[in-house]
């Protein structure tokens, strides 16, 4: 990989400080322990099958006031910024494709992640964050409305603390809408971790690391799936698995998905009609505002007149 | 429910070379001498150099009275008027369709060149040319005869027989142009039952039989015939066939309409049709196959 | 295959087909087209295997280097997948525009391979936090003729099967630095354990149903397909030590969508079960062919048929 010179590269074979502290060194059982306290709670309070959207769902659109629409969601700590560009021509192609494109691209902020400074190069794994994001996106958007063009969608995540995928795709979902980009449906994804017989519905960036972690007994199921939906449509758009889990598990986990999907999808439609009722108000008062100057004017006018009559 | 699969190891790899009765033809390779200058004149394949009439390709020798040309063994399709081909339409232009036949330049059908809905040979208007993608559109295949060669070596086909103009369902099979015998006949209804076009430019193409009772219909109950899923013996047979020209062809073996329902007979003792894309039963077919058509030839 | 048009017809003749489940060629909707595979067919790799199914063509050759373990796995080594599309395959490959379908094989297997029930990387430890082996996994696709994932995954469980690690004779504490002895005998080393090692199945959805093992003309109809990397079950690759222990049952390693469609929740599942079915019996298959690879080469040196027919 070419190696970028205008900015401060640490050296090759640095490592992240934490690695020498007494949280770095824990076993994995001892990890374990932590996540669940003993009334089956987590770390943050919430319960094992209790999303962050459900106590506090955040999110707005129109952010990036350059964009043609845009939009941020927060679930607690981890934040992801989106925005979608205007239909441009795909550059670099002579051949006329009948459906439009969607370009994609996921970044990290360098200081996103808890365990190491993210490069300034795309590495691998925005890579494929960015191949799941179009794939989760594709089939919602009217790709036929705008042949041989390209939409450019563009999500940053400022802050990564478990479920980033979902996160930008529930913020590029959000963002696409906002656009007034044609859909044939909301696209929402949600995500959960897997660690035996527990299954963590909306993980953290902790409960994630070790659902990843091969666990030393053999045979436990763990693992994190992804999954992204067209509620109205009952449509999956993207599924994405990791780790090791027998069949029955990924299927009764199919169904909890589905619900945590379904919940987001009010939230995200209240964001939207909360904006046209907001865009509505506006242009009602901007409305009124014009009537008003406009009145003040005629009211001029008639006074110039009376002085022009009288003079 | 259980799949089927095969893993051979390449020590079991068989050969599928198949010993003819005819005995093999001198074979030439690029740049090598095939005779003086002098007697004989300079034809495809061939280059002079230094009084010397030198192969420019690898292939067989033919000769014609005086003119000597080296054809290629693996060449892409080279057109002759009065060919049936089955070709693919790639493009909708003015007034013509570009076709793709398997030759080095695509092929052309004019407008003029096709029968029409209504029959006979009415004046085209400035109409027909809108509704050209009506007709054919992009992806659609056809069976059609060559018209004439154009300079450059393109062809220019036409449709203006019943027998030619858009195929239905069916699946179609890309082999070597060289392996398809010229015959007087291309169109061959197999009597398993299946109708198969052998076109001269190596597509071969495998359709359920035609029944009679829509040739004048209208275009809406042709096009819902169309659509009619084929019945599970006719799939059966069909890709019963298509298994047998693959495992010609794997053989290198000509292919004409005897030497497929030859190998079709061949083929019955296996029950699967699956079985056949195994390569010991190609080559048993195949070996069985020419081992009938050398029969004939002897009687 | 960007390049292959299909005619209306055509298409409705596939899709009845696969609905009925018989596809054009004598197959049902779980059928794989037969496979040619030999392992150990590149001189100077560790192990290597090429397979051939249909039209597609894999070669894939593995690497071993030492090096040092990553500081969160100390007894782990490491496994690394490149791949490469060669332009030999196809004219679209030429420059880099092979590049996006390697990186989505390689992210695929690399996923796929992540979980410690798929493969144990503590194989390849030598020395907990200071040594460990690290096997680069190329592979080569020489020509591309459809169904791509599971050949691939295919030929890198036959060369890992197939890969020898030499023995390290002694290991001299040196401040700090170890130095290693290795023998200099190839035959003086020791195979890896692969036997649960994963297969990915591509299923192609052409209709309302999922087909394995696509021709092109199939990928051709369809808008989405799922992958599925499913592990393997010892006891076809070790059937000595098959009666200590228990048949296991195959794990979903990873699952990934590909296409520009969707699924309906009730097909995915479908598919996920009929994924498992197929790679059960692709698993039994290559155990099979590999166990009687090896059975033919013991005590005389192995012939190699290479890419001459």
């Amino acid at each position: 990989m070419p190696l970028d010179y205008r900015r401060f590269n640490g050296p090759d074979d640095s490592v992240s400080y934490k690695r020498f502290t007494d949280n770095y060194l824990k076993s994995y059982d001892e990890l374990y322990e932590e996540l669940i306290d003993k009334n089956s709670r987590r770390k943050d309070g919430r319960k094992l099958d209790e999303a962050r959207s459900m106590c506090m769902f955040f999110a707005r659109t129109d952010l990036i006031s350059q964009a043609k629409g845009s939009a941020y969601i927060e679930l607690k700590k981890t934040k992801v910024v989106c925005s979608v560009f205007d239909p441009r021509e795909i550059p670099h192609q002579n051949e006329f494709s009948q459906l439009g494109q969607l370009y994609c691209e996921v970044k990290f902020a360098p200081f996103s992640c808890v365990r190491q400074r993210r490069p300034h190069a795309p590495d691998a794994e925005e890579r494929a964050l960015s191949v799941a994001l179009r794939q989760a996106l594709e089939p919602a958007v009217c790709r036929h409305l705008f042949p041989n063009y390209q939409v450019d969608v563009f999500v940053y995540i400022l802050e990564h603390d478990g479920a980033c995928l979902a996160a930008a795709i529930n913020a590029a979902g959000l963002a696409l809408a906002n656009a007034s980009v044609p859909m044939y449906d909301i696209i929402t994804a949600c995500s959960l971790a897997i660690i035996g017989e527990k299954v963590f519905v909306d993980p953290t960036e902790a409960e994630e690391h070790l659902a990843i972690m091969s666990p030393d007994t053999e045979g436990t199921n763990h693992g994190i799936i992804t999954m992204s939906m067209m509620s109205e449509l009952k449509q999956v758009s993207d599924f994405m698995q990791i780790g090791s889990m027998d069949v029955q598990c990924v299927t009764k986990v199919m169904e909890i998905l589905e619900k945590e999907c379904e919940t987001i999808v009010p939230n995200i439609q209240k964001v939207l009609v909360l904006n046209v009722v907001q865009c509505f108000n506006q242009r009602k008062q901007l409305e009124a505002e014009a009537k008003e100057r406009e009145a003040a004017l005629n009211a001029k006018m008639e006074e110039w007149k009376k002085i022009l009559n009288a003079g | 429910m259980t799949g089927h699969v095969s893993i051979r190891l390449a020590s079991e790899r068989v050969n599928a070379c198949v010993a003819s009765g005819s005995e093999l033809p001198r074979f030439y390779t690029p740049g090598e001498v095939i005779s003086g200058m002098q007697d004989f004149m300079r034809g495809h394949g061939t280059y002079a150099e230094d009084d010397c009439l030198k192969a420019s390709v690898a292939g067989v020798m033919q000769k014609v009275n005086k003119l000597i040309c080296i054809r290629p063994l693996k060449s892409r399709y080279v057109g002759e008027i009065g060919d049936v081909i089955v070709g693919r339409v790639l493009e909708v232009q003015q007034r013509r369709w570009k076709v793709e036949s398997n030759s080095r330049l695509d092929s052309v059908l004019q407008l003029s060149a096709v029968n029409l809905p209504g029959g006979e040979l009415r004046r085209r208007s400035a109409e027909d040319e809108q509704m050209m993608r009506k007709h054919l559109q992009e992806g659609d295949l056809i069976s059609a005869e060559v018209q004439s060669v154009f300079s450059d070596g393109s062809l220019s086909l036409h449709t203006r027989s019943l027998k030619y103009g858009k195929l239905p369902q069916g699946t179609l099979i890309k082999v070597f142009p060289s392996l398809v015998k010229r015959r007087k006949n291309h169109f061959h209804n197999l009597p398993c039952g299946i109708s198969v076009i052998i076109g001269n430019n190596g597509y071969i193409w495998i359709s359920p039989q035609k029944h009679d009772l829509m040739v004048e219909g209208n275009v809406d109950e042709i096009q819902n015939y169309d659509m009619q899923p084929v019945t599970r013996s006719d799939r059966e047979t069909m890709a019963r066939i298509k298994n047998c020209i693959a495992a010609l062809v794997a053989s290198k073996m000509m292919l004409d309409d005897t030497s497929i329902m030859f190998a079709y007979e061949e083929s019955l003792k296996y029950e699967l049709v699956k079985d056949l894309l195994d390569p010991e039963a190609m080559l048993d077919i195949a070996f069985l196959t020419q081992h009938r058509i050398n029969n004939i030839m002897e009687e | 295959m960007a390049g292959l048009l299909l005619s209306p017809t055509e298409k409705v003749f596939i899709l009845h087909g696969v609905q009925d489940d018989y596809r054009s060629d004598g197959r049902s909707n779980i059928d794989y087209r037969p496979m040619e595979l030999e392992t150990d067919v590149v001189s100077h790799a560790s192990g290597s295997a090429r397979l051939r199914l249909a039209n597609t063509d894999i070669l894939v050759g593995v690497k071993t280097e030492i090096d040092v373990p990553k500081p969160d796995k100390p007894d782990c080594g490491k496994l690394e997948f490149f791949v490469d599309c060669s332009a030999n395959a196809t004219p679209e490959f030429e420059g880099r525009g092979g590049e996006q379908l390697a990186n989505s094989i390689s992210n695929m297997m690399q996923k796929a391979y992540h979980s410690s029930q798929a493969f144990n990387l503590k194989q390849l430890c030598i020395f907990e936090g200071k040594q460990c082996w690290k096997l680069y996994i190329d592979i080569l696709i020489l020509e591309c003729g459809g169904n791509l994932c599971d050949a691939v995954s295919l030929a890198v469980k036959a060369a890992l099967f197939n890969t020898r690690i030499p023995f390290v004779k002694a290991a001299l504490m040196d401040g700090g630095n170890i130095d290693l002895q290795l023998s200099d005998d190839p035959y003086d080393s020791k195979l890896l354990d692969v036997g649960s090692a994963p297969l990915l199945v591509t299923l192609c959805k052409i209709g309302d149903k999922c087909v394995v093992d696509p021709s092109a003309e199939e990928e051709n109809c369809s808008v989405i397909s799922l992958i599925v990397g499913l592990t393997g079950d010892r006891k076809y690759y070790y059937p000595k030590d098959a009666d200590k222990q228990q048949s296991v049952e195959s794990k979903c390693t990873t699952i990934g969508m590909n296409g520009p469609g969707s699924v309906a929740p009730k097909t995915l599942k479908d598919a996920i079960n009929q994924g498992i079915v197929a790679a059960k019996s692709l698993d039994e298959a290559l155990g099979q062919a590999l166990l009687k690879e090896r059975q033919q080469n013991i005590g005389i040196k192995k012939h190699s048929y290479g890419f001459l027919k």
